[in-house]
Order: structure tokens, then sequence, then C-alpha cells
């Protein structure tokens, strides 16, 4: 049987009434926890596992596929009207997206990103049904050596967030690399810059960072200009829709994140982070009006966008193929997959087709879904941002409050927030970037952890990163992205020189 | 490191400034703190190629540096833009969402989320020119409570109830017919 | 939550009203169980307490169970708040296991789970020693051989340092006579990462709990080498390091701890509960599903079993340089 009967089949089970309002209720609770920083898909599918005692295998993963895409939404919303990040591969979003808000374009964002991420989630559902051997065969021919390349070549993305100055921008990657990397180190279990906080020995979570010094961190420096009428929101300035010029400048971000964040995402190493920083750095290169960027350039909202849903229907790859569970959520899903007595694993597709394409139909599903709740919803959202700023601040703080101390009770995690979220102001009053924080804290520690895994494997050998094909050529295209536009400026100041001599003789 | 000097926008204003300068010193002490803890991560003699200290010493090394660039950026008049410089932070605003945001991990603990909240919300509001505290109080309190409710019921997670929402849910929930 | 919860009971103690509302069945019960995980939810700690919760409730055991999680850093985070705010409560259980007296050692912290009262170990989930399909190993052996030979060329992957997997990994070493501070050990940040990693052959040995591999080995991409149980195990074709000449026996044990300063006849009644559980059909389908394997072990037994095992496992972390 190909793949497009089983498909047929899969939307026979999923499109039962009972079934839609599984899904209806998963991408509803999705969004809503998505929305919520700290409070993400993996914690939530956790919390509902004793749902399996009570119903049956399609309707639970349905459920929690609709809150695995659910979540992806929700955390652009808030990332694009609060500055707020709900979820860590949504930090990017809230870089052009809460500029655009404030500029009367949040109409726009929120519509390029509820797209995109439909876009993106389709093409990478297809890719789910499609390519899965395929992608899954190549994505583990990634070694640690490979990643470690990969790490460099995101890295080079630093370069188009820097802001006014190199020195400032580099001194807050150094400061997020810092912070990536607190806490015991996975390799040999010593505690690192714990300062013998126990709270501190899993790590801080990025969220934390990424809200304090968005969110805490820009209300402080509001607060301290609002007087002076500095940084108004202006709630919307022309169509609350996407304009025409918008839909231009979107459909190729779209198209090219989800080519970045499908592979990287069926990646055993990949994760969601990385191709939204590779993505928001090619759309800035490929941009006709990079100057726009930093300031509300929507395809730094479009790319990124597609980008971190098409990455989290890759995760899905390895998971359904292979029963390898690459991230937090997948991990709890395949435990619910136990508790069925069902053992995921290669042969998963063929030993359980009802339920697995089921799953993947309900994924399409979800998408169109969450695509029709979400563009209605937009007209309401940018009311919000006519609250008066009081209570629009008040609120804020709030609700960064909520995510961050709702999981684990500890007020070290507030302190911690708070504590960012006077750096945040220190930043933004002395004109440093505060992005740059944000890829260091994510890239850091994994560019260290594969580097040290890859230099065990060799025993020691240096070379590894040059004499593995896939490590070497990611290690090639990083210095061409480094060095590339200075090589070709070069040329061309060369070849006018020589031009220009020519013409003389 | 590409391009140290990138600060052009801003010409040299002679002098130094005071800001610039703490924050330049504020880098070097991290990276100082940083170099110490390094030494005191203990080096087992278990099998790996490259330690757990070798990335830590880097980034250091790397933050430090940095900091003596800023430093020597701000010894010769900062970096500050023109209207940053001239515009006096508002400092009432602040001292009220400071105060907002200590009462709220002070009091979280003892009294529940939903209080500490409000008072956040309050105080919030209030640095931003909010002249109703009574309002903000109701707004606020509406909206923890929607929060706990929503979140902390239907997930099962506790936020942080306190003796509000324990009184609230009896309130709610306790007198269902018995 | 808490303090209402206990306050609801100690009324229905009292007037034993009857059928409030449905969502709130659980805090009228008599036997209110509270169980304390160190650990975020979803893990093995929490689908324990969960499957324990349902169990106990399907046998009737206790009424009403409520779960609190403290996750971080393998327990050692939420141990002291164990120790000092759940102290005396006769109707509370810690869940924990193996992996926290290796947490506990490895993260320096001050405590230990001989501070806490032993109620009884449950479940096991032995490991497994594997190789990609069209590895030169052929036994455990040819494996032990090689690392001898010289621990530094056999990479092998696994969870993070100073887990179960690393752990079992010293063990062989040392029983085979390599030196277990110079074993390369890859830390990976869980199962998924490090079964793909073995997948793509860019390591030479796996370790991870047997689950972890299972489906892999059915379907023919990964071989089992050996596993850490004590005797063969009925269904899974393969030896044991033991019979292997390895005289290695591992599991990651999970078990149930009292509060300290809890009294006798609190601690008496526990244990029952608890046996009673063991004993139960229910609780055999709960470990047959999850693949598990039942080694109840409980009181005075457990007590000694945890200081023994805390001894061994802090002489084996010693070993790898972990501390």
């Amino acid at each position: 049987m190909n793949a497009f009967d089983q498909l047929l089949h899969g939307f026979a089970v999923a499109l039962t009434p009972v079934n839609l309002m599984w899904c209806l209720v998963g991408t509803t609770l999705g969004t809503a926890i998505g929305v919520l920083p700290g409070l993400g898909p993996a914690l939530t599918i956790a919390l509902l596992l004793p749902i399996t005692f009570k119903v049956d295998p399609a309707a639970a993963f349905i459920l929690f596929a609709g809150i695995y895409y659910g979540a992806m939404y929700g955390g652009s919303t808030t990332s694009i009207l609060l500055n707020t990040p709900g979820e860590s591969a949504t930090i990017v979003t809230a870089l052009e997206g809460n500029k655009m808000a404030r500029n009367g374009r949040a109409g726009a964002a929120l519509a390029t990103s509820a797209i995109g991420s439909f876009v993106a989630g389709t093409i990478g559902t297809l890719g789910i049904t499609f390519l899965a051997p395929v992608v899954v065969d190549w994505a583990l021919r990634f070694g640690p050596a490979d990643y470690f390349a990969l790490m460099i070549l995101a890295f080079v993305t630093v370069s188009a967030v820097l802001g006014s100055s190199a020195t400032r921008g580099l001194a807050t990657l150094f400061l997020g690399i810092f912070l990536g990397l607190i806490g015991v180190d996975l390799q040999t279990g010593q505690a690192r810059f714990t300062f013998g906080v126990p709270e501190l020995l899993d790590g801080i979570n990025v969220i934390i960072v990424a809200v304090g010094l968005f969110a805490v961190g820009e209300t402080l420096y509001v607060a301290s200009r609002y007087r002076s009428g500095v940084d108004e929101i202006i709630p919307l300035k022309g169509s609350l829709w996407m304009t025409r010029e918008e839909w231009g400048r979107s459909w190729k971000p779209w198209l090219r994140g989800t080519a970045l964040g499908f592979p990287i995402g069926a990646m055993p190493a990949g994760g969601a982070e990385i191709p939204t920083f590779l993505s928001y750095y090619v759309e800035k290169k490929l941009s006709r009006k990079p100057e726009e960027f930093g300031h509300g350039a929507i395809e730094g909202v479009a790319g990124p966008e597609a980008a971190n849903n098409a990455s989290a229907a890759g995760v899905l790859v390895p998971m359904l193929t292979l029963g390898l569970p690459t991230s937090a959520t997948a991990a709890i899903m395949l435990s619910a997959f136990q508790s069925y007595g069902i053992n995921p694993g290669p042969l998963l597709f063929e030993s359980q087709a009802t339920l697995v394409w089921g799953l993947i139909a309900s994924l399409f599903i979800g998408n169109v879904m969450l695509l029709v709740l979400n563009l209605p919803m937009i007209a309401i959202w940018v009311k919000m941002l006519r609250i008066p700023a009081p209570q629009l601040y008040a609120g804020i703080l709030v609700f960064a409050t909520i995510g961050t101390y709702g999981i684990t009770q500890s007020p070290v995690d507030l302190i911690l927030l708070y504590v960012i979220g006077g750096l945040g102001y220190l930043m933004r009053r002395y004109d440093f970037p505060t992005a740059p924080v944000i890829i260091g804290m994510i890239l850091g520690p994994l560019a260290e952890q594969n580097f040290r895994q890859a230099m065990t494997i060799s025993a020691g050998d240096w070379t590894v990163f040059f004499t593995r094909p896939i490590s070497a050529t990611i290690l090639v295209l990083a210095l061409l992205a480094l060095a590339g536009p200075r090589l070709f400026g070069l040329w061309q100041t060369m070849r006018l020189k020589n031009q220009a001599l020519a013409g003389d003789s | 490191m590409p391009d140290p000097t990138g600060d052009p926008v801003v010409a040299p204003r002679g002098g130094f400034a005071v800001g610039e300068l703490c924050i330049a010193l504020g880098a070097i002490i991290l990276a100082a703190v940083m170099v110490w803890q390094v030494f005191e991560i203990p080096v087992s003699p278990l099998y790996a190629q490259v330690g757990p200290t070798v990335m830590p010493f880097f980034a250091a090394l790397g933050l430090g540096a940095l900091g003596v660039l800023l430093l020597l950026s701000a010894v010769r008049g900062g970096w500050q833009p023109e209207e940053e410089r001239e515009a006096r932070p508002d400092w009432q605003a602040l001292a009220w969402i400071i105060a907002g945001l200590v009462l709220n991990v002070a009091l979280i603990g003892p009294l529940g989320f939903t209080i500490a909240s409000v008072i956040l919300y309050v105080c919030v509001a209030r640095g931003f020119g909010s002249r109703n505290p009574l309002r903000d109080a109701g707004i606020g309190l509406a909206f923890a409570l929607i929060a706990y409710f929503g979140f902390a019921k239907t997930l099962g997670i506790n936020i942080g109830a306190g003796l509000l929402e324990n009184w609230l849910e009896s309130i709610v929930f306790g007198v269902v017919p018995s | 939550m808490l303090t209402r919860r206990e306050l609801l009971a100690t009324t229905v103690v009292a007037g034993a009203v009857q059928g409030l509302g449905l969502s709130f069945a659980q805090a009228q019960t008599l036997d209110m169980l509270k169980m304390f995980v160190p650990a975020a939810p979803g893990g093995g700690w929490d689908q324990t307490a969960r499957s324990l919760e349902a169990a106990l409730r399907a046998t009737k055991a206790v009424n009403g169970v409520q779960i609190t999680n403290v996750p971080g850093a393998g327990g050692a985070v939420g141990m002291p708040q164990f120790l000092n705010q759940w102290k005396g409560q006769g109707n509370a259980l810690m869940v924990a296991g193996m992996v926290m007296v290796g947490a506990l050692i490895a993260n320096k912290s001050p405590f230990s789970l001989t501070q806490v009262t032993p109620i009884a170990r449950l479940t096991g989930e032995f490991l497994a020693l594997c190789v990609p399909a069209g590895s030169a190993f052929k036994s455990a052996k040819d494996f032990a051989d090689a690392l001898k030979a010289d621990p530094t060329k056999v990479p092998v992957a696994g969870g993070s340092a100073g887990g179960s997997d690393h752990i079992l990994l010293g063990m062989i070493a040392k029983a085979v006579g390599a030196q277990p501070a110079k074993v390369s050990y890859v830390a990976f940040s869980g199962g998924g990462p490090a079964t793909a990693a073995l997948l793509g052959s860019q390591v030479a040995a796996g370790i991870s709990g047997y689950g972890e591999f299972g489906e892999q080995i059915k379907a023919g991409k990964l071989r089992v080498l050996a596993i850490s149980a004590d005797k063969r195990v009925d269904g899974i074709d393969a030896p044991t390091l033991k019979e292997q000449g390895i005289d290695v026996e591992l599991f990651n044990w999970r078990g149930v701890f009292a509060p300290p300063g809890v009294n006798d006849a609190q601690r008496t009644a526990m244990i029952a509960v608890i046996e009673k559980l063991a004993a139960s059909k229910e609780w055999a389908e709960t470990c047959k599903r999850q693949d598990w394997t039942q080694i109840t072990l409980t009181g005075a037994d457990y007590g000694k079993f945890i200081t023994e095992e805390t001894a061994r496992i802090g002489g084996i972390l010693k070993e790898l340089g972990l501390a």
C-alpha cells in the first residue's frame, strides 16, 4: 500500500466527530499554553498523560499533536504583541515581530506568522508523509563533529544582530555563552558557575532569560521614559491585514524557512532554535531592504516562524520512523505510546499503521484548524495594543511571572527573571543588542558539547572536523558566509581597477 | 575580533562617561569572577579530550577582552547616543516597578500567587502613572484569577496557591450540593 | 492547595460528608496519599508515581493521591525540601531510585537517601550494551578485550556523565581490568540522541535502559551484546554480562521512601499498603506494560540495600573521577 492510500485511511480515522473535537481541544489548549512563557508542550502533554488511561490511542495522539502544533502558534502571538516569547523557538520572532507591532503592523505580523506557520506545517507534514525514511537516513549521518560545524555556521548569524557596534554585540554574545554554561557539565558531571545554588545545577532556562531581557527589561525602559513620551505604541497603521507588498515579501521567506526548519528539525541534535537563527540571517542577507531589519522587517517574522513550525514537523520524523525521541515533547509522546502497550520503533509504521496515519492526518487537520482559529483572532489581538500603557505593562509583568513561577514554584527563577530584567534595562539604555545573548546561550553550550563529543570519539584528533565530508562542507559554508561578502567586495574593486587600467592603456 | 572600533557614529566627547565606565568595569569584574570560578571546577581524571574548563575559560577571556575595549571606549567619552545621554530616567516610575517586583518575590510564597500578582500589578500601573489603584487592583485580581483557575486547574499544576485561592476554591467548589 | 486539602480531609474524617462534586472526589477521602517526585513530569520517577497512583486507586488501597513535582539535578534540588518540609508526614511518599543515589554523590549534596525512611524498592530496569548491526564486536568478550587493550579507542554513548549508563560502563571497565577513568564515554542528553549516534555508527557501542534499544534490536538495526540483569530475561535473546565472564550486575531500580521522622506505626502501615500493592494483579500488569522488572524489597532489608548501594555507587563514581 502506498503512502497516499495510507494517508486517506488516516483521514478516515481523524475525521470522526469525536476525534475532530479532540483536535480542537488540543489546538486550543496548545495555543493557550504556547502563550505562557515557561509552560511548553512537553510539560503539558506530560501532565495530560493520565488521559491515556481513559481514551483510545488515536484520540490521545490527535490531542497531543494539536497541543504540539498549537504551542508554536501561541508562542509567536505573545512574541509579536508583548515582546514576551512563549517558547524558545519563537524568540527570534520577537525581534522583528514586536517592532512591527509597535509600528502599527501587528495585524500583518500575526498574519504572516500564522500563514507562514500553516505553509511550513503543511509542507513539513507532507515531508513526514512522503520523505520520512529518506530524511531520517540522511539525518543519522550527522555525528557530533558535523553538529559542531553546524553550530559554527549558526554562530555566523550573530553578525546579523550585532547592532551598531561589534564590540558591544560580541560582549553580549559572551554574556550569553556564560549564562548557557551555568549548570552541570553533561560530559563530566561537574558543576560550573553554579555558586553553590542547587537550583542552578540544571542550568538556566533560556525562556527566563529571553522574557527577562525582552519583556521585563523593556517594561523598565519604557517606564523610565514614559513621562517624556518616548516609545509610543501605534496600535494600527494602514490595513489590519497584510498588504500586497507584505505578501510579496513573505512567501519566499516562508518557503526558505521551511527548507531550513524541516531537515534540521529531523536531525537528532538539531532542535527548533537553530533553524530560526539561520532563517533570520538568510532573510536579512537576501532582503532588498536589509536596513529595515531591527525596525520591523516582515521577512524577519515570516522566515523564522515558518522555520520553527517546519522543525516541529521535522522532530516527528525520527520519532515516527525510528521511535527516537529527539526533543522533550517527542519523548513524552513516546511514553504515551508505551502506556498503550505500543513500543515505538522502526517497525511502528507497519505495526501501528492506523494509529500513525491517523496522527499524520490529524497534523494536517490541526494545521488547518489553527489557521482558521488564528486568522479571525488577529483583529481581537490587535485591540490588545490599545490597552493603556499602565494596564498593558502591568499585565505583561504578571504574565511573565505566571509562566516562570508556575512551573517550578522556585523563587530563585523569579529572582533570576527580575535581575535579568534589570540587566535588560541597562543594555537597552546603553545601546547593547539583546539578541546575541540568546544566540550565545543556546549555541554556546551546544557547540561545546558537540565539540567535546567529537573529540572524545576521535580520541583527541583535531582533524575530524576537516576530514568528515559533512563537517568540512558546512565549515566552508560558514567561512564563505563570514568572509564571502568581503572577498566579493575585494574582487569587485580589483576588477574595477583592472578595467580602469585597461581603459587607460 | 572583527572591527573593534566600529563605533563611528558617536564622536569622542572627551572626558569619561560614568555609566559606560561602570558597565565596562562590570564586564571585567564578571570575567574575573568567571576565571576564579573556572579554577573552582574540579577537573576529574576522567578521560575527556577536552575538559569542562576549556570553554568557560575562553568565554571568560573573551568577555574580559571585550570589557577592556569597552573601558577604553568609556574613558574616551562613552558611546551612548546623544538623546539617551540627555534624557533623565524617571526614577520615581522605576522605583514603583522595582518595589512591585521585590514585593512579588517576597510575598508569592507566603501569600500565594494571586495576592502577590495584584500587588505587582498595582505597583507597575502606578509606575506608569495610573492614579486609580482600586481599579487596577480589580483588574489585576481578575487577571490573576483567570490565569490561576484557567491554567492551574485545567492542567492540575500548582502555580502557588495561598489563602485567597483556597478560600475561593472552597466557596466555588465547596458549596456544590453536599 | 495542600492546606485546603488537608483541611477538607480532616473535616471529612470528623463529619463524614458525602457526595461532594465529582471533580473533588479525591479531596474527601480518608486515605490521602501525598507523593513527592523530585523530577519533572514525564520522566521515569514521575511515571512510577503516576502508575502507582493508578494501581493504588484500582486496588482501593487509597482513594486520593496528590503528586508534587520538584524537578532538578537528578533529585538534588527536591531532596532538601522532602527532608525539611515533609518531615514526619505519615501519609507521604517520595519516589526515587538509583539515579538519585548517584546524583546526590556527584553533585556533592550534603544529603543522602540513607536519611529518609525506606519503604520499598519496587521496580528495576536492567541496562543493555549494544552495538550497531555491522559492528565487529560479536560478544561482550570482544568488547571487553578492546576495552582492555585501549579504553580510549572504544567510544561508548550513553546518558549524562555519572548516570546509570556511565556507572555500568565504569563497572564493566573495572571488572575487565581497564581503568574506569580512562574509558572514553560520550555523554548525550538522553536515550534518544544516544541511540541516534549508535544507529549512525558514530560511536562503537552504547549503553542505556533495554527499553530504549528494544525496538531497534527487534528491527535488526542494533545488536545487543549483553544485559546487566542477574539472570537471563524471558523474551529477550541476550546473555547477561555475568555469563560472559564480566562479574557485573546493575539495575536502575526505583522505589519509595517516607520522610524522616515518621513513627513506627506509620512506617509499618505504609509498608503494608505497598506490599499489598506489589502483590496485586494490577501492579503486575503495569510493570509488564512498562517493561519494568518487579524487584520488590521492603522495610529493613530495603534500608540495608540502600546503604550498600550508596557505598557501591559512591565507590565506582570515585573511580570514574566524579566524586
